[in-house]
This record gives C-alpha cells, structure tokens and sequence, in this order.
C-alpha cells in the first residue's frame, strides 16, 4: 500500500495521507474484527435489552420500550438504597483489605524464621471459591453453630449473640467481613511484590541520610508503591462493586433489601423476578457508573506516574 | 571531621566469618582507601562503619564515641554507593537536600548548601531533573554531591567510579582528590582501581579474606610490601614471583634460581630455605649486557607497547617474565635478549609463610619511620 501510494504521481495531499494513515488498520483489521465479534456484540446486544420490554414469563413481551426502564429506575427506592450499599460496601472492602494487605505486606517483606509458610498460608483465601467462603461466613455468623456471635458478644461489639445477618441495620457488615477475609491475599501479594521491587540501597541512603521508619515509609515506600495502590485498588474496587456472590450467597440481599447491592439487585431482577429488560437497564447504569469511576482513577494515576 | 577507631570488628553472616578481626585507626581528615580481592570484606567493613550492618564483636568509635549501638542516623556520617542509590522519584535538588530538609536545615540554608555543592560539581543546570534523565557521569556527580551538602563526620565510597568509562574516571578522581584537599573531611574509599588506590590514598588498607593484610602510605606498600599477597596485589603490571633458593656462603648471599646464581644482600634465613623473589616489571633492565653477572639470558614472547612504554614478556629462569621498559622496544617475538633485574630492588619473601625477608645489613634503616 504505501510502497504503491508513495510512487504514483498523482496520489498527493489528502488522499495519500488517508491512505497511509489507514495502512496499519488493515494489519490490524483480523484482530480488530475478532475483537468486536468477541467483546463488542454480546455488549451491545446486553445493551439493547434495556430498552426492550423482556419479560420471560410473558410470551408477548420483547417489544422496544424506550427509555421507559430508566424512568422507573429513577423512581426506584430499591435501586437507590441498592446504590448506596453499593458504595458501602465497595468502600469498606475495598479499604479494609488495602489496608490489612499492605500492613501483611510490610510484616512479609521483612526477613524472619518460617517466612516461606507463612506467604504461602497467606494465599489460602484468595484460592477458596467466593461463594464457598460465604457460606462459611454465614455459618460462622449463625449463632447455632458460628461461634463468631458468641466472641463478638464476649468482647462487647454485640449486645446479644444473635445473627448479625439477620439485623437490617449492620447485617451488610457480614459479607464485608467475609469479602476482607477472601480478598486481603490479593493486596498483600501485589503489594509485598512492590516492595519487593524498590531496590534496598535506596533504603539503606535514606537510613544514611537521616531518615527514621516514618520518614522512609513516606518518602520511599509509598511514592514507589503509589502507581501499584493506584492500579489495584481501581481494579478491586471496580471487581468488588460488580459481584453480587457474597451477598447472594449469605443474606440474598435481605433482611428486607438492607443488603441489597446493585449486582445483587439485577441478579435478583434477572434471575427472580424474571425482568431481564429491567435488569439490563440496572446493568448499565452500572456499568456507566463504573466507567466514570474508572476514567477518573487511571487520570489519577497517570499524574501519580508522571511526578515520580 | 572525625576520627575513626576500629577495634577488633569481627562479622559473621550467619556461620560464615566474614571479618576475622579488623583494626584500624584513622585520623582526622585523612583519606584511607581499602583495596583487596572480590569477596574480601571491604563492603561489609563499610557498611559496619555507615551501622548498616551490625558488628559481631569489637568496637568501632567515631570521634572517640562507640557507635556499635547507633541507628546509621545518628552517626553522621555520608556514604557513596557504587550503584550511586539516587531517589528516583525526587529531582536532584530534593536528592541533594533531603538530608537537610531531615535535619530541618531553614530552606535558605538548605539552597545554599546544594548550590555551592552543585557549582563545584558542575550540576547546577540539572537541579530540576530526575535521576533517570541524568548520564552515568552526571549520577555519580548527584550522589557525591549529596554526601557533600551536609559536611558530615566523615565519607564512606563504595567503588564510586567504578560504573564510569576510563576517562570519566580518570576525571572525578582528580575532582575528588581536590574535594578532599579543599574539605580536609574523613574518608574512607573502597577501590578495585589501583591508580585511584595510589593517586587518592594518604594511607592504604590490603586486605585479603577479611584480614589487614598491610596498612602504610601507597609508597610503603608498593616498595615494601610485607608479605607475598600485598606484593601480588599493589602495582600494575602485576610483580614477577619466581620461585629461588636462598643459600649463603660465608659473607656471599645469593639466589639459586635453576643453574643461574643472582647475588644479594644477605637475609635473616636458614641457608638452604625456599624462597619466592619478587621483581617489578620496571625494575628489570632490558638489552642488558651480556657481560654483567647479573645478566639473564631470555626468549621474548610478547611485547605490549603502552604508549608511554613497552612491557616485553619474556621467556627466563624457566618462568614467564615481565619487563617495563619506558623506551620503543623493537623486538620481534622469538628473539633472544639479555635482561637484568635490579639487585637493589629484589623483594624476597619465605615461600612458607609469605613474609617478607628484609635485608640484614640495612635491617633498621630500611624500615620507614
Ligand atoms: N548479607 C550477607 N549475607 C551473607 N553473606 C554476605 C552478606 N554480605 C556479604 N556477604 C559475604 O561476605 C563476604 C564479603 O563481602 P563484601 O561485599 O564485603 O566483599 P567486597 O570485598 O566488598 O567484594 P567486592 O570487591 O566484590 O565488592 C562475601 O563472601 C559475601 O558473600
Ligand atoms: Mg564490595
């Protein structure tokens, strides 16, 4: 193509700058084309439900419905409360597990006898299956046979040993505790390999410069993990915030929609009340939500990248 | 500026003895370089002074006062590592003032401080930019430079040049030799460089295996140096051992040496003893005449013009030779030559021990004061 496009006379000014500009397009176009057929079209056809009444239930549903869906869902009290245990709950996992991963971090990166076993212990949740550890976590949490009440009891935090789960007002605390349990091994391991990274002569000039553990911890650690927190906290964030497992698993998103989150919430759309149009629109908005999000931390990190 | 004082320092890695008992004092403002093999412990003894690592047994004082138990913070002392160890993600002025702004050094002070260094280094134009967009020569420049601003005790170099091209080299010693003249601080400099070892040194420290093995001024060592390892190590190209007899007979001392006897002073030794004699390069005379006792037939096997010389490998008393000859040799490999070591300049040392065997007559006078 450009070969041919550079030694015809006539091919000058715009056209030939097309041409040549298309030239890495059609190299690409088999990866291109695989893509959309792959990720593209299951998206958009996703997306066309939310606008299409889909009903399974009734044969003569199926029908474009506008943006009707997106009406009732600002109407939706459900879906409100759904969005703001949303942020809850991503909020709480997201920070407890950065923050009990990277002080596991910190502890694993320092020499001491029995070192090996213990990173590999470390790993153990992340290699359970989700909805395994919740039901766990809903056993330990159920007063019969759990003894998580009775502790929590002993210690004060509960004024009886009854079922945290079953308590609208803090049962969403017991699939967050379960997620911090399941999900504190990916921090760490990220976080200990970031470590891991930052060469020791760069601590050992700063020990030499004056610096104290503080000191080295803000000026070293965290500039050069920053880029790593960044990236992982959007992807757990982005992760956490998409999977209903958990909550489906231990509360179903009761006691009375208090646990509800909006993965949950289009699960229970979807798969129990049978309304695919609706829980197609509740998706989107989701994934809008989720795209604002995302957009705004890579920006953060990109300037986090470009300082140091 | 202080005095160092390093009693008996011994360091184990675990079960591996590192350091076997390490002393050494050093003056206030005197520039002492460690050289020795790969894997002697220079590093270690080092970073045992920056507190880095902790001293398995003995003592080391800064200025009188034993720092075994100081964090490296409170030993106030800079340390050049050959890795150079920058901040990367802070701009060589932060780099430079971060142990002032450490030390709540006030911000007019702290410019001062790094402008004067960054002018003597040559660095003023690069304040603002990060290590990575920096040469190596300009690294090396910002890691001196950052020992420099806070004027500590004393300097710790942990092969600081070594990561330059020669001629880079060849520059910063002198820059750093001048730095010394003009700062007079403690320093402490660990080289593979023989050059940067004479050229910087007041005193040189040869260590072998973690062990001392020679403390003296450069001319001490390399003109006298006390055992086999030292004369091996000092001086490039290195010194010619062949192996000899000591034999005396009534007041004649000589080495056997094959069938060639090579006269000397005598020895304080047991006629008949093993020895191993050592000759410079530059101490063995080329195009001898073939007259003179002292003459040794040899077969030339290699010669290396330097520029400022020619070293002439040769083939002699059974053993390859080497020659420093300051003049154009023209021989051609193969021919026959007649060389003739110096018998002033013969270093004889016992093949059992390695120790230096001094001259008898002149015992006293020869040792340096
Ligand atoms: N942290 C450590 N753990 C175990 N052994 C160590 C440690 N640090 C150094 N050593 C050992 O101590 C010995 C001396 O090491 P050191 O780094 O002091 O050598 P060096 O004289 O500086 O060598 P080089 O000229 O190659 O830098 C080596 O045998 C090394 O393997
Ligand atoms: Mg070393």
């Amino acid at each position: 193509m450009s070969v041919q496009a550079e030694r015809r006379p006539g091919w000058h000014g715009t056209r030939r700058r097309f041409a040549l500009r298309m030239e890495p397009y059609f190299y690409a176009s088999p990866a291109l084309i695989f893509i959309v057929a792959v990720m593209l079209v299951p998206l958009a056809i996703g997306l066309s439900y939310a606008f299409r009444d889909i009903t399974l239930l009734n044969p003569f549903s199926g029908g474009f419905v506008g943006v009707q869906h997106f009406v009732d869902l600002w109407h939706d009290s459900d879906f409100w409360q759904a969005l703001g245990n949303t942020v809850t709950w991503t909020v709480a996992s997201v920070s407890l597990q950065f923050f009990l991963g990277l002080v596991l971090a910190l502890r694993l990166y320092r020499p001491f006898p029995g070192r090996g076993l213990v990173q590999a212990l470390v790993f153990v949740p992340w290699a359970v299956p989700m909805f395994l550890s919740g039901l766990n976590f809903a056993w330990l949490f159920n007063p019969v046979i759990g003894p998580l009440p009775h502790w929590l009891y002993a210690v004060g935090i509960l004024s009886s040993p009854e079922n945290i789960l079953s308590d609208p007002a803090i049962a969403i605390w017991g699939p967050i505790v379960a997620n911090v349990w399941w999900g504190v091994p990916f921090f760490a391991i990220t976080l200990l390999a970031a470590l891991q990274s930052i060469p020791p002569e760069i601590y050992e000039a700063a020990e030499i410069d004056g610096a104290g553990t503080w000191r080295r911890f803000a000026d070293i650690t965290v500039p050069f993990l920053a880029p790593t927190i960044a990236i992982t906290v959007l992807l757990r964030a982005v992760w956490i915030a998409n999977a209903p497992d958990l909550i489906v698993a231990m509360t179903g998103g009761g006691p009375a929609d208090s646990t509800q989150i909006v993965a949950s919430y289009i699960f229970t759309q979807a798969f129990k009340g049978l309304d695919f149009g609706y829980a197609s629109a509740v998706a989107t908005v989701l994934l809008m939500l989720l795209l604002v999000y995302a957009l705004i931390v890579l920006m953060i990190r990109q300037s986090l990248l470009k300082a140091s | 500026m202080a005095t160092i004082d390093i009693d008996g320092v011994r360091k184990r890695f675990g079960n591996v003895d590192v350091l076997h008992g390490v002393d050494l004092t050093i003056a206030d403002g005197e520039f002492v370089v460690l050289v020795g093999p790969s894997g002697c412990g220079k590093s270690t003894l080092l970073r045992l002074i920056a507190g880095l690592e902790d001293i398995s047994r003995g003592a080391i004082r800064i200025d009188g006062e034993r720092v075994n138990d100081l964090a490296p913070r409170a030993r106030d002392i800079a340390m050049v590592f050959q890795s150079y160890a920058l901040y990367p993600h802070m701009s060589v002025e932060r780099n430079m003032d971060y142990s002032l702004r450490l030390r709540k050094t006030p911000a007019e002070r702290a410019r001062e401080a790094v402008e004067g260094a960054a002018g003597k280094l040559g660095i003023d134009r690069l304040l603002q930019r990060k290590p990575r967009t920096l040469s190596g020569g300009q690294r090396q420049r910002v890691a001196m430079g950052r020992a420099i601003v806070r004027t500590p005790k004393a300097f710790l170099f942990d092969e600081p040049l070594s990561n330059l091209d020669a001629r880079l080299r060849e520059q910063m010693r002198g820059e750093i030799k001048k730095m010394h003249q003009d700062l007079g601080a403690t320093s402490i400099y660990v080289t593979h460089d023989q050059i940067e070892a004479m050229t910087l040194a007041d005193r040189i420290v040869a260590m072998n295996e973690g062990l001392v093995q020679q403390i003296g001024p450069p001319r001490e060592l390399y003109e006298h140096p006390t055992n086999l390892f030292v004369a091996g190590f000092i001086g490039s190209p290195a010194m010619n051992f062949i192996d000899a007899t000591y034999r005396r007979e009534g007041q004649n001392a000589f080495l056997v040496v094959g069938e060639k006897r090579l006269a000397l002073d005598e020895r304080d030794v047991a006629d008949g003893t093993p020895v191993t004699l050592g000759l410079r390069a530059e101490d063995i005379a080329i195009d001898a005449d073939p007259e003179d006792p002292g003459a040794i037939e040899a077969t030339v096997e290699l010669v290396e013009p330097l520029g400022l010389g020619t070293i002439v490998h040769v083939q002699a008393l059974g053993t390859h030779i080497k020659a420093l000859s300051l003049a154009v040799v023209e021989h051609r490999v193969g021919s026959r030559i007649w060389i003739r070591p110096h018998p002033e300049k013969f270093h004889v040392f016992e093949e059992a021990t390695g120790r230096r065997l001094e001259r008898k007559a002149q015992f006293a006078a020869e040792l340096p004061a």
